[in-house]
């Protein structure tokens, strides 16, 4: 590089190749191309061939990096942004709360939210912790931009894109516009600091006091 | 497992260049047996032409792929299957791929443009396809035998004028190429027959004084037949004997005329218009000649691409290296009794090495095409009329002056061989350029801080 700039004067001009004597001589440099070209071929065509999908980790002599795609799969990286599932909790309820964080934080507007609640004296314990439930919850995927934006914003770990999957092709329009049961699928998953977790021996939730100070008026 | 299949692969391959020629021999004593005097053209005209020259030329148009391919560290085609059960998850080697393409060639629309000179413009594809294919008439693919009684002489014609057949027909193929331009009636494919022509014509002329040492040094145009070039070549320059085994310099025409041999590779290959000389084709920017041709009309054109690398490297075969014959021990071979008492034996084989070499002279030029880049236009015609046409009158005169010295070719076979051993000094010693890394060392990635 401080060759062609010591060389060249304005910085379009591009930097003259000098060939040396042996370069001008020309058939060395041509019988040393066809060289190059044959030990590729013979290499390849003699050596077997291996089918590592982490081409970098292929063990064999032969150069070949193609990944025949639709039979070998390169492995996604585990911070692969796929397509989104809105986390089920082990009772299979979301555990979005409709707080429309990550319809907010959507910079192309792909997510629609319809609060719903739950009943006060839902039988389930666990749901009358959390109160609001996404009633509609709907990812448009050909909005989507695959930021990730919406995990991010997310407070309660409701909505992840660890599929690892691509949004499937589909022959209309509208099947691309994914609703709350298309996208509540996977791993269930819980926190020891989930609000509805239960005491030890008991049926209560965790922070049985939280209902007190959020529900206002029913006095438990 | 690929090296046991590659083996196979090879092992079928000479079994099947044998057996063609044995059916050739065959068919032509049966044929001088039960018709004329001569019939044995007739078997050799369907045997030499239709099917061995055809049949590689179309198996040829899917080794050019699959071997670039491994050349530029790919698979090559392998997608289309045979739908049959056993079969159908199998690439057998993208042999399917060739009746994929002729499918295609065959089904799609051959269009017409309105605007196009109809008679020319159909007539061009067969003009430029025709004259390629009638080369290899003149070629001899294995020795002159008795069999069955009667004398097979494996070439569909043997003139005196030979190589002068040879490049009158070769010379013709350029209205071919530029009809085809001009008939489209399209600005881009007639400028890129008129690119055509002026290369062609400008590289035939190198290409006849490439061969006037050649037919100096054998003093002869013929081809095939006792007094003819290639028979010539059987000869040693230099030759000892160890208890019946020949071996020795024998005398063909690429020791004898090594420039000349470069001259001719050369000049011939810019006939041929494939990379690097491929300025009238140029299909991915430029256009061609042929860009108004679809169909089996622009297969025409494809075919004879084709069918011109197996003419061309029977044309070097036979000049140059020697045609049938073995490099040593030509003479313990056909001498040996099984030979003698199986003359059919003795020819299938000859005629095997006279196919493996032009399979090698093929295989060459297609590791050319895929290893340099295009010549700029003036790159070509500056190499054409600068280099070549000198170098070919400075050979004729060189070729012409030691032949004077000395009639028996030795010291042109001296010259030659010091030229061979000049080039190989050159290239040995050439340092290694700093653009070459021995292959299969990943260069480091540039560490992210």
């Amino acid at each position: 590089m401080s060759h062609s700039e010591s060389h060249s004067e304005s910085p379009s001009e591009t930097p003259k190749k000098t060939y040396d004597f042996w370069e001008r001589l020309y058939i060395p440099e041509l019988v040393k191309g066809v060289a190059i070209t044959t030990r590729h071929f013979l290499r390849n065509l003699w050596s077997e061939r291996d089918n590592n999908t982490e081409v970098l980790e292929r063990k064999t002599k032969s150069l070949m990096a193609t990944v025949e795609y639709p039979e070998q799969r390169v492995p996604y990286p585990p911070g692969y942004r796929g397509k989104h599932r809105l986390v089920p909790r082990e009772d299979g309820k979301p555990r979005c709360v409709a707080c429309y964080m990550c319809a907010t934080a959507c910079p192309s507007q792909c997510i629609y939210i319809e609060a719903g609640e739950y009943a006060a004296d839902d039988a389930n314990t666990a749901s009358r912790v959390i109160e609001k439930y996404p009633a509609v919850f709907i990812i448009d995927t050909l909005r989507c931009v695959v930021c990730g934006l919406c995990v991010e914003a997310c407070p309660k770990d409701a909505l992840r894109m660890d599929t690892c999957a691509h949004v499937s092709p589909e022959l209309e329009r509208n099947a691309f516009v994914y609703a709350k049961e298309r996208l509540l699928v996977g791993e269930p998953v819980e926190h020891p600091s989930d609000a509805w977790r239960h005491r030890q021996n008991s049926a209560e939730p965790l922070h049985a006091h939280k209902e007190a100070h959020t529900r206002i008026g029913d006095g438990h | 497992m690929r090296r046991l299949s590659i083996t196979v692969a090879f092992v079928t391959i000479l079994a099947s260049l044998f057996g063609g020629m044995a059916l050739a021999y065959a068919l032509g004593g049966y044929l001088e047996s039960v018709w004329y005097k001569g019939a044995s053209a007739l078997s050799n005209l369907v045997v030499l032409m239709l099917v061995f020259v055809m049949v590689i030329a179309t198996l040829l148009t899917l080794a050019e792929r699959k071997w670039s391919a491994l050349m530029q560290n790919r698979v090559g085609p392998n997608r289309a299957r045979i739908h049959l059960p056993g079969l159908r998850n199998r690439s057998l080697a993208g042999i399917p791929h060739i009746i994929s393409d002729v499918v295609k060639m065959l089904t799609k629309e051959s269009f017409i443009p309105a605007a196009a000179n109809r008679f020319f413009y159909v007539i061009a594809p067969i003009l430029s396809f025709a004259p390629v294919f009638t080369l290899f008439a003149v070629i001899p693919a294995g020795p002159t035998l008795p069999i069955f009684g009667h004398e097979v002489a494996m070439v569909v014609a043997n003139p005196s004028f030979g190589l002068l057949y040879l490049f009158a027909l070769a010379s013709l193929a350029v209205f071919g190429t530029a009809l085809a331009g001009w008939a489209s009636n399209n600005k881009f494919s007639l400028m890129g027959g008129v690119r055509a022509a002026s290369q062609m014509i400008s590289y035939e002329i190198a290409l006849g004084l490439s061969a006037v040492g050649l037919m100096m040094a054998f003093a002869s145009i013929q081809l095939a037949g006792t007094s003819g070039i290639m028979e010539q070549q059987a000869q040693y320059l230099w030759k000892a004997d160890v208890s019946g085994f020949d071996f020795g310099i024998p005398a063909w025409g690429i020791l004898i005329q090594p420039i000349g041999f470069l001259l001719f590779f050369a000049a011939a290959f810019a006939e041929t218009k494939r990379p690097p000389f491929d300025m009238t084709e140029c299909e991915s920017e430029i256009i061609g000649y042929f860009v108004e041709y679809s169909g089996m009309r622009f297969g025409m054109f494809m075919v004879a691409e084709f069918v011109e690398i197996i003419v061309f490297s029977g044309v070097v075969t036979t000049l140059f290296l020697g045609g049938y014959h073995l490099p040593f021990g030509g003479e313990w071979f056909a001498n040996l009794a099984f030979f003698k008492a199986y003359p059919l034996v003795y020819g299938a084989t000859m005629g095997m090495v006279f196919w493996v070499k032009v399979l090698l002279v093929t295989y060459i030029q297609i590791n050319i095409r895929w290893t340099y880049v295009r010549f700029r236009y003036d790159q070509i015609e500056k190499l054409g009329w600068k280099i070549l046409i000198p170098l070919g009158i400075v050979n004729i005169f060189v070729t012409g002056a030691l032949l004077l010295l000395d009639t028996s070719m030795r010291t042109l076979g001296a010259l030659g061989i010091l030229e061979i051993l000049l080039i190989f000094i050159l290239i040995s010693s050439s340092p290694k350029s700093s653009l070459h890394k021995p292959i299969g060392q990943t260069e480091a990635l540039p560490s992210h801080h």
